[in-house]
């Protein structure tokens, strides 16, 4: 794809590299150029043209065609608007050969070709030619197989049947597009955007919070049941990995009298793609973080829900990473109320992180225990093929 | 073997690196829409009032419902045929995301490409709209219109005499697509980042203002598909060609072509 067709141009010879701006009417009719004709004659009464480029190789020698083969199998039949290809043979006197300095070709590649009419070796446009059709159909092939080799299994399974892609799976197995380098390939695409949103993320920056009679419904999104209350009375959270070495326990009263309450409106966004505006209270994750810090060189918290129930009611932790960073922002609360009363169980009673540069699924409810980590801890989502980092 | 003598008249049309950004367009489009309907699965944003009788909330499930009876295809939930048929499935809502990351960039990147080439290679000249559109497009939509019938009529039915690269149908078709293009990935980052770029999710007004537009994108973009590819198709096969070679035998003379 990369150079552009070579042939005698006739009108233009120099061109800038980057043409200048041209009145808005009519951009791509040539400039007048007083020593040519601005299109070219009709073939049969076209002068002879100099041509000051040195032809490439054997393609122009100086006697003329005295026929014009036409191939139609690669040059298609003319085009009613178009000319056919150099009918008048003889006519067309190809240009002498200029053993005078050619100048050297400036044309930019980026530079747009002007829409004229240029005498191109019929060779090289069909080497051309065939060169950009298999390119396509190439980049046709890979990118058949690309999507095969990156569609999910049940989704192969709808289109094919599932003998067939199981056929084909291993067909694409055995050239190494696997099931496991599929998840590699796209987990790098996860990755690369954690990365970028990391990039752009800003303990300085607020998000955006809305007034109070913005809140619209919060939906219960529990993956399985919801826990109920027997819990919350004798509930208390349990932190480890402090630089004291010792593990903490603090009851919510402890919690609620030794930290300041703070309350916002904000936005919380599921990854499934809806939303909700609620108003929260709590305390900052920063003064706790303060108040017991952690361990030196720890980097992430671990938040964990050791009473979280799958779908059948059993108990099936819930726990998720949480940088450092993105902990201490001011406006990351661990949440004791919600409209203005005590967290109900349905928001994860009685204690739930809020964290409003994150993806709701990194707000876990009901949280129990925080540890804190010099590596990254494990995550429920990220486990099950979603982002690891979720940063809004 | 052609006698190396052999010239033929040919004129540039498209710039290597718009043939190969149109191209490589045509598969991230489309995984960009089959991840994307899956996505939207998970959470439709255009939502009516429960209907007990379809089990829905969701205007695409209502359009896959109508389209799975109306063709009687029985292989899967009429419900879920827009999704089952036209995306990566319900239910596949985290490999679906990783594809639209994955094709989300690389579209960034072959835009960036397009557009960088356009500016600095002048080719955005020929795509800029201009004070005599308006009447070239009715004149162009009036020939369209006349093609069929005057065929049938064996009338003749001259094209429009169009002297710039594109007439005004298809310069603000591939103008506007552009902006198309820049509006879904300026909603798609107001959605997935709306915290980082909140000045972003602001100019769609909301977080759901920006899925509605990034929603309308995709159909736009889809629906410019039809169009275009039938067009393509009719013009023949000089003007599929100059898509992949960059060239057409279709010499400008005296008056011009297209």
């Amino acid at each position: 794809m990369a150079d552009e067709i070579e042939g005698r141009e006739q009108p233009h010879r120099e061109r800038p590299e980057i043409p200048k701006p041209e009145p808005p009417e009519r951009p791509e009719m040539p400039k007048p150029k007083p020593p040519q004709p601005e299109m070219p004659p009709p073939p049969r009464q076209r002068p002879e043209e100099p041509d000051p480029k040195p032809p490439k190789g054997p393609e122009m020698p100086p006697p003329p065609p005295p026929e014009q083969p036409t191939r139609p199998d690669v040059m298609p039949r003319p085009e009613p608007a178009g000319v056919p290809p150099s009918p008048g043979g003889p006519e067309i006197t190809p240009p002498p050969q200029t053993p005078e300095v050619p100048p050297p070709r400036q044309r930019s590649f980026l530079a747009e070709r002007p829409e004229t009419t240029i005498e191109a070796p019929r060779a090289r446009l069909e080497a051309q030619s065939r060169r950009d059709f298999l390119l396509l159909g190439l980049g046709l092939a890979a990118s058949a197989v690309g999507a095969w080799w990156l569609l999910p299994d049940r989704t192969k399974g709808q289109m094919v049947g599932l003998a067939r892609r199981d056929r084909l799976d291993t067909l694409a197995a055995r050239v190494g597009l696997s099931r496991a380098s599929r998840e590699k390939t796209l987990d790098r695409a996860l990755t690369f955007d954690d990365d970028v949103a990391e990039a752009l993320y800003s303990r300085n920056r607020s998000v955006r919070t809305y007034r109070k009679s913005d809140v619209t419904p919060l939906r219960n999104n529990y993956h399985g049941q919801t826990p109920g209350p027997e819990h919350i009375a004798g509930w208390s959270l349990g932190i480890t990995g402090l630089a004291s070495g010792r593990p903490e326990l603090l009851s919510l009263q402890q919690l609620l009298g030794r930290f300041p309450h703070h309350e916002q409106v904000t936005r919380l966004i599921c990854v499934e793609g809806w939303s909700a505006v609620a108003w929260w209270g709590g305390i900052r994750f920063a003064d706790v973080l303060a108040a017991f810090p952690p361990a030196a060189g720890a980097r992430w918290a671990a938040l964990r829900s050791s009473i979280s129930l799958d779908g059948a009611g059993r108990i099936e932790p819930y726990y998720v990473s949480i940088d450092l960073d993105t902990a201490r922002h001011p406006q990351t609360l661990l949440a004791t109320h919600m409209s203005g009363a005590p967290l109900p169980l349905d928001h994860g009673a009685p204690l739930r992180l809020l964290v409003p540069v994150k993806l709701g699924l990194k707000n876990i409810k009901a949280i129990t225990d925080i540890a804190y980590t010099s590596e990254e801890p494990a995550d429920y989502w990220n486990e099950r093929g979603y982002s690891k980092y979720d940063g809004l | 073997m052609p006698s190396p003598l052999d010239t033929v008249r040919v004129v540039p049309k498209h710039h290597p690196l718009v043939r190969l950004t149109h191209w490589i367009n045509v598969p991230v489009l489309l995984g960009l829409i089959a991840s994307g309907l899956a996505i939207y699965w998970a959470a439709p944003v255009f939502l009516h009032a429960y209907d007990p009788a379809l089990h829905s909330r969701d205007y695409l499930a209502n359009l896959g419902s109508a389209i799975a009876h109306s063709i009687g295809d029985r292989s899967v939930d009429p419900r879920y045929w827009v999704y089952e048929r036209l995306s990566l499935g319900p239910r596949q809502l985290a490999v679906s995301l990783r594809w639209h990351w994955a094709l989300a960039y690389l579209f960034m990147l072959n835009g960036a490409v397009y557009f960088v080439g356009l500016a600095l290679g002048g080719g955005w000249r020929a795509l800029l709209p201009r004070a005599s559109d308006f009447a070239e497009s009715l004149a162009m939509m009036r020939f369209y219109l006349g093609v069929i019938p005057m065929r049938l009529l064996r009338r003749p039915w001259p094209h429009p005499d169009i002297r710039s690269k594109y007439n005004a149908l298809q310069r603000s078709a591939y103008f506007s697509m552009s902006l198309f293009g820049a509006l879904a990935v300026l909603s798609g980052w107001a959605m997935h980042k709306p915290s980082t770029l909140g000045w972003l999710e602001r100019i769609f007004v909301s977080y759901d203002g920006a899925r509605v537009v990034h929603f309308v994108c995709m159909i736009v973009l889809g629906g410019f598909v039809i169009p275009h590819v039938i067009l393509a198709i009719a013009d023949g096969w000089d003007t599929l060609r100059s898509m992949v070679v960059g060239w057409s035998t279709r010499v400008k003379e005296n008056t011009h072509g297209r």
